[in-house]
């Protein structure tokens, strides 16, 4: 009944990691996740750790932060997620505003600099 | 997360925890303290299979309005209905105490006007109370933060803020109520035992919680400002909230104290009054009570915008 942790390696063919030091997107509500991605030296990979109360979608996971990572050329991210039975459509959705929220300026003061 | 403009735009009631804290404060101004990064989240929610999160559904930190060092507090309902468990509730009361530290430091450094850097602690709630997982741990952080309020008291001001889709319920109902000064939207809901709970206890007939018209003029906005277990009321948006904190920033710091509906013997007695009036006057309805207190057409009242309800309003008139 424990809440599972399931693990995760990626490599894009050609990888790049994210603007920011670390970026989080997300609220834990019932059909959603957070995530936490952060810059990590991982000789270009991607790790990815999952938390979930969900049993028996390791090879949904595995489809979904795959495509992402090959999508968007990530390495040298590691990326933490707490899931709360969040779909595929939804998961992959937050990856993405997360990555985007990872790409903006450090600090909003500096964008008006 | 959206800019700080944007978050000003934002329906209060549609604000996450984190969007709140970052758009009551100045721009730009906001430092969180245990961020996501820290990842302390529960120790407890794991062995019971319950999902977990990075701040535990309770966000906290820094920011500035004006001139004043502001102590944000903002929960995240629907983080497990923005229930406080050990970790939350340990967090809601170090930022209490950080702010008090502040205090002392400000009025040591600058004696002769510290009143103008006077620190003050926002709490945006939305939650139903104690997280029952966490069980003591959960009932603890009530009291401990009640604690740090009344340390607080007639040093800084502790402000509520309730506009936010789960209301304020159960223990921390009791919370806000110790806080100084209460701002409510008209989609904020304060009280003690939730509408769902009394339907489940007491029956339908008794409260009826899918009724959404009598859950709302029973423990909404309005009907708080009416009997005056609110301050201020508001409209729905981040900058409203924003634009009345920053009025209440203007306050003289001893006049705060006339804000508050409990913590004397007068006013203990003033609550005791109302108590017999409800013998005496004995409502049916929330709206009997709007009646009461000279609004002859309380359902109009119900249905018009914050703005026309301020302009139209009487409400209950205070002893003190």
């Amino acid at each position: 009944m424990a809440l599972k942790e399931l693990n995760f390696e990626f490599k894009a063919a050609t990888p790049k990691t994210i603007k920011k030091e670390w970026a989080h997107l997300g609220v834990v509500g019932s059909g959603d996740m957070e995530v936490l991605l952060e810059k990590r030296r991982l000789n270009g990979a991607v790790k990815v750790k999952v938390v979930t109360p969900v049993t028996g979608f390791e090879k949904v996971w595995e489809l979904v932060l795959a495509k992402v990572v090959k999508d968007n050329n990530l390495g040298d991210v590691y990326m933490e997620i707490n899931d709360n039975n969040a779909t595929p459509i939804v998961a992959s959705m937050r990856l993405r505003q997360a990555l985007a929220e990872a790409s903006k300026p450090e600090r909003e003061v500096e964008e008006n600099a | 997360m959206l800019n700080w403009e944007k978050l000003q735009q934002l329906n209060f009631t549609d604000a996450n925890a984190r969007e709140r804290a970052f758009g009551l404060v100045d721009k730009g101004s906001f430092t969180e303290f245990v961020s996501p990064r820290d990842k302390m989240s529960s120790p407890h929610l794991p062995v019971l299979g319950e999902a977990i999160e990075f701040d535990d559904g309770i966000v906290t930190g820094l920011g500035l309005l004006g001139s004043r060092p502001v102590f944000v507090i903002s929960q995240e309902g629907k983080f497990i209905g923005g229930a406080i468990g050990e970790v939350g509730g340990a967090k809601m009361v170090k930022t209490i105490k950080l702010a008090l530290q502040t205090y002392e430091r400000v009025k040591k450094i600058t004696p002769a006007s510290y009143e103008k850097r006077l620190p003050a602690v926002i709490i945006s709630f939305e939650t139903g109370g104690v997280r029952l997982h966490e069980a003591n741990a959960g009932l603890l952080a009530h009291a401990e933060v009640m604690d740090q309020i009344q340390d607080a008291r007639g040093k800084i001001p502790i402000i509520a803020v309730i506009g936010s889709k789960v209301g304020c319920f159960g223990g921390m109902g009791f919370v806000a109520a110790a806080t100084d000064i209460i701002v409510m939207s008209e989609n904020g809901r304060l009280g003690l035992t939730g509408p769902e709970v009394i339907e489940q206890e007491m029956g339908k007939d008794e409260f009826d919680a899918a009724n959404k018209a009598l859950v709302f003029r029973t423990t909404g906005g309005k009907h708080k400002y009416i009997m005056q277990d609110c301050n201020f009321l508001v409209e729905d948006s981040v900058r409203a909230f924003r634009t009345q904190l920053k009025e209440i920033m203007n306050i003289p710091f001893p006049e705060i104290e006339k804000y508050r509906r409990i913590g004397s013997l007068q006013l203990v007695e003033e609550q005791l009054e109302l108590v017999k009036s409800a013998v005496t006057i004995g409502p049916k309805d929330a709206q009997d009570m709007w009646k009461y207190y000279g609004n002859d057409n309380p359902q109009a009242l119900a249905d018009i915008s914050p703005k026309e309800f301020l302009a139209t309003v009487k409400r209950r008139e205070r002893v003190i």
